[in-house]
């Protein structure tokens, strides 16, 4: 049965996206059908991060009515499926997000899972997104700002009748003034699904001719590693932990070098 | 004993400036508390719970000759007739209407339909109609259970006599 799952943060910034987008990587290459939907249909850039920013035919020209939503899914990297939003300001205004909810029914029967990357705040967008999946999973950082925000997009989800599966916590980097991964479960009552490490190549995935993902360009980086446990725990699979090693003094100083 | 000696100089040397917001932490712990939406047995404690859960000042649920099925104030008599009467009519000229919105002074009146029900709905601020309709669903699954409650109950008062 398919798990429709909106990853949402209320805080901007957040790392939705990212997390969007090597989710939706990660649980292909576990052998599932995934179709990624870039629910925010104001400021999109799904289609940035995975490297297909010339769609013809997006989910504003959808949900206008204008075209079949066939017509706009797209094939992404590694097998996903992805259906994109404008990158243009013309439409987003006469869009009815509404309809978001009947477009995911008519797809349901050919995934197993299907992830909406909703917008940030608590709009009509994101309540759209709500509305259309049964799940949500939350991303935040390891800041108060960020876990206030997350607390709140929390009972909106639930108020919309989307059940909140967990927690991501984004851009750890293990700073003594961090709120733990066990303070941000006892705050939100929820279980953490993954701790992502701050990881400079995440950034650098942005930064190429081609842009992809971190999780294609570099499987072995930390963050990658982490959101392949995110989709294994998704799944339900044994997650193997602390495969991210700790690095020593010696070891930190020598790739100091190594970068210079 | 040599890599735990760097280590401690490791951390000595690595400059965190940080320190965790305690007063936050605590603030936001107790945070989801204060926003429990546990649902009881009493149905009217239960409207009273789904009113501050959906952030409504009040709801009317009634048939479309205007008698009320529920209603979470005292003075709804008077909004029942005149709201679905004008529901009737807006839905009578405009068809595909979903809600009708209405801007009053302080609030709004929101008005919609769902399963043969009319839902009067008053607030602060519009609400969408994915929000409306969150509401309504919940609403009619409490009246849902509290029928088979009161179904249940009249069985065992029959069935004792």
């Amino acid at each position: 049965m398919v798990r429709v799952i909106t990853i949402a943060s209320g805080k901007g910034g957040t790392g939705k996206t990212t997390l969007t987008a090597n989710l939706g990587i990660c649980l292909s290459r576990l052998g599932k059908k995934v179709l990624l939907i870039d629910a925010d249909v104001a400021m999109a850039n799904l289609s940035l991060i995975l490297g297909m920013q010339s769609s013809p035919i997006t989910l504003h020209d959808v949900l206008l009515g204008e075209a079949q939503v066939h017509d706009s899914i797209y094939d992404g990297p590694q097998g996903i499926h992805f259906i994109p939003s404008g990158l243009s300001l013309d439409n987003y205004k006469r869009v009815d997000s509404e309809r978001l909810s009947s477009i995911v029914k008519e797809l349901e029967d050919s995934y197993d899972y299907i992830l909406l990357d909703a917008a940030a705040g608590i709009e009509k967008n994101v309540l759209s997104a709500f509305c259309a999946s049964q799940e949500t999973l939350l991303v935040t950082m390891p800041t108060s700002p960020a876990i206030a925000d997350a607390l709140k997009t929390k009972l909106v989800a639930q108020r919309l009748g989307s059940k909140v599966i967990g927690v991501v916590i984004n851009f750890v980097m293990g700073e003594k003034g961090e709120i733990t991964k066990q303070e941000t479960s006892s705050i939100l009552e929820l279980p953490i699904y993954g701790s992502v490490p701050y990881d400079s190549e995440v950034r650098k995935s942005f930064m190429q001719q081609n842009v992809a993902p971190v999780s294609i360009r570099k499987p072995d980086a930390v963050s990658s590693k982490e959101f392949l446990k995110i989709a294994s725990r998704l799944t339900g699979l044994k997650v193997q932990e602390n495969i991210v090693e700790k690095k020593g003094f010696f070891s930190r100083l020598f790739s100091k070098f190594r970068k210079k | 004993m040599l890599k735990k000696f760097f280590k401690k100089i490791s951390l000595r040397t690595k400059s965190d400036e940080t320190s965790k917001p305690a007063a936050q932490v605590e603030f936001l712990m107790d945070f989801l508390s204060k926003h429990n939406y546990i649902f009881s047995n009493d149905f009217g404690e239960n409207l009273e719970i789904l009113k501050k859960k959906h952030l409504v000042d009040s709801f009317l649920v009634t048939n479309f000759d205007g008698s009320i099925i529920v209603s979470s104030s005292i003075d709804s008599n008077a909004n029942s007739i005149t709201c679905t009467a004008m529901l009737s009519y807006i839905k009578s000229e405009i068809p595909d209407s979903d809600a009708v919105l209405i801007k009053r002074e302080n609030n709004w009146l929101m008005l919609f339909t769902l399963d043969k029900k009319v839902f009067i709905v008053e607030a602060g601020s519009e609400l969408s109609s994915l929000e409306l309709k969150a509401l309504a669903f919940e609403l009619s699954g409490l009246l849902e259970e509290n029928k088979s409650f009161l179904k249940e109950k009249q069985l065992t008062r029959e069935k004792n006599g």
